[in-house]
């Protein structure tokens, strides 16, 4: 795929290109999506949502990090869908179970690839980390999601938000030590292929 | 620790750091129990949001025409069309103004005339199709003074041909025409039709040209964006 060419002839208004381009990013943008907004149906309108405005303002693109300028866009997207949360509350993530409680492995969740087992643990980490997540300040939450699920580097990072190099690290540092923190009354939940490793390599 | 130790913590981790800052931090890492404990913590939240399974996308989010707004692209003929169409109805509209303006001034220039100008008031109107109406339109006030056109018109001898055409208003009215402009006879003939109305300054078949132009140019415009947004999908 030549994103560039792509992205010319977008902004061009080719929507065929465009879509090409979406094709491509749309599970990026979509798990940041659901990581900040921690619900998959919001997480699917705010990535539609962050399309749409993507390609009536890619004339705007003036290059740099295709990637990073989708990210800010779907982040924008997110907070928009937070606001009008804020305004209208919405039922919870989880779904009930006949007793009235939250499903802690909803079964529109699964992978089909996974035993029982390995499905159980893998739902049991996302929540948890999930649950982690959803308590971190929107801003600490924001920058964790691009720099630690999408591996995004700091510069493109700083450049998706549009603040400070220096400011993204002391909130990547600060929200992964209250991760660590929260991620700690887990412990016993989280099976042993997931547990916190200890003495790992230096990268 | 402090939030600067956590900061470069974070950032070796991501070997985002400066190779002297490096050197530096991990020659205190060896020393620093409490340091070298907040390194693994961090290293150890990182690596676990790493595992977190990437979702595929529920469905695909490719975008729509429709759903970006674009409209088809239209004929270069599409213009003209809309221009002739908008103009057309325009001159349209504006024909029924100036027939509706020139027959109120008509009627106003008349109730000048009444007051004390009613030979000025034709020759205002010196135009063919204003001068029915201002006779017309001098019957009633030749009405209102029936004491004095009595006696002029009881002076004249009565003839076989206006005893029979005239009615005493359009007489009062033709003598009238008579006391203010002798020389126009054929206006006093005129006069004995009260009720017809002046010719509009514009023709009722041009307004008819300006709306079949209108309807038919915009007909056109229709059928064009039908075709276009055809051929589009």
């Amino acid at each position: 795929m030549n994103e560039q060419a792509l992205i010319t002839d977008a902004q061009g208004g080719n929507l065929d290109a465009f879509n090409t381009l979406i094709l491509h990013y749309q599970d990026s943008v979509f798990n940041t999506a659901l990581r900040i907004l921690g619900d998959e149906d919001q997480a699917a309108d705010a990535s539609q949502e962050a399309f749409i405005s993507a390609f009536k303002s890619i004339a705007s693109f003036r290059g740099g990090s295709f990637k990073g300028w989708l990210m800010r866009t779907v982040t924008n997207a997110c907070y928009d869908e937070l606001r009008r949360q804020k305004r209208r509350p919405t039922t919870p993530l989880e779904p009930d179970t006949e007793d009235g409680e939250e499903m802690d492995s909803p079964r529109w969740l699964a992978d089909p690839n996974m035993t029982p087992a390995q499905q159980a643990e893998a739902d049991e980490v996302e929540h948890a980390i999930q649950h982690c997540l959803n308590n971190l300040p929107l801003e600490f939450k924001t920058v964790v999601v691009m720099a630690d699920l999408q591996g995004m580097d700091y510069t493109e990072v700083a450049a998706a938000i549009r603040v400070p190099l220096g400011t993204i690290k002391s909130r990547l540092a600060r929200a992964r030590l209250r991760l660590r923190e929260c991620l700690q009354g887990f412990a016993e939940l989280l099976p042993a292929s997931y547990r916190l490793e200890d003495g790992m390599n230096v990268p | 620790m402090n939030q600067r130790d956590l900061e470069l913590l974070s950032t070796y981790l991501d070997g985002q750091l400066r190779p002297a800052d490096s050197t530096r931090l991990e020659a205190r890492l060896k020393t620093d129990p409490e340091l070298a404990s907040a390194l693994s913590d961090l290293r150890s939240a990182r690596a676990l949001l790493r595992k977190l399974p990437q979702r595929r996308a529920p469905r695909n989010f490719t975008l729509s025409r429709k759903m970006v707004g674009q409209n088809p692209p239209l004929p270069r003929a599409y213009p003209w069309f809309r221009f002739a169409t908008a103009l057309a109805t325009l001159l349209f509209i504006f024909s029924f103004g100036v027939n509706t303006f020139g027959q109120q001034m008509a009627s106003q220039t008349i109730g000048f005339g009444r007051g004390g100008g009613g030979g000025e008031s034709t020759q205002l109107f010196s135009a063919p199709a204003a001068a029915p109406m201002a006779a017309a339109t001098q019957a009633p006030a030749a009405t209102e003074a029936p004491l004095q056109m009595a006696p002029v018109a009881t002076q004249l001898p009565p003839t076989a041909d206006n005893t029979i055409a005239e009615t005493p208003a359009a007489k009062s009215a033709g003598d009238t025409a008579n006391a203010v402009n002798p020389n126009q006879p054929q206006v006093q003939s005129e006069a004995q039709n009260p009720i017809q109305s002046p010719a509009p300054l514009v023709p009722s078949l041009w307004q008819i040209v300006l709306a079949i132009i209108a309807i038919a140019s915009a007909a056109f415009m229709f059928v064009m964006r039908q075709l276009s947004a055809r051929r589009w999908k």
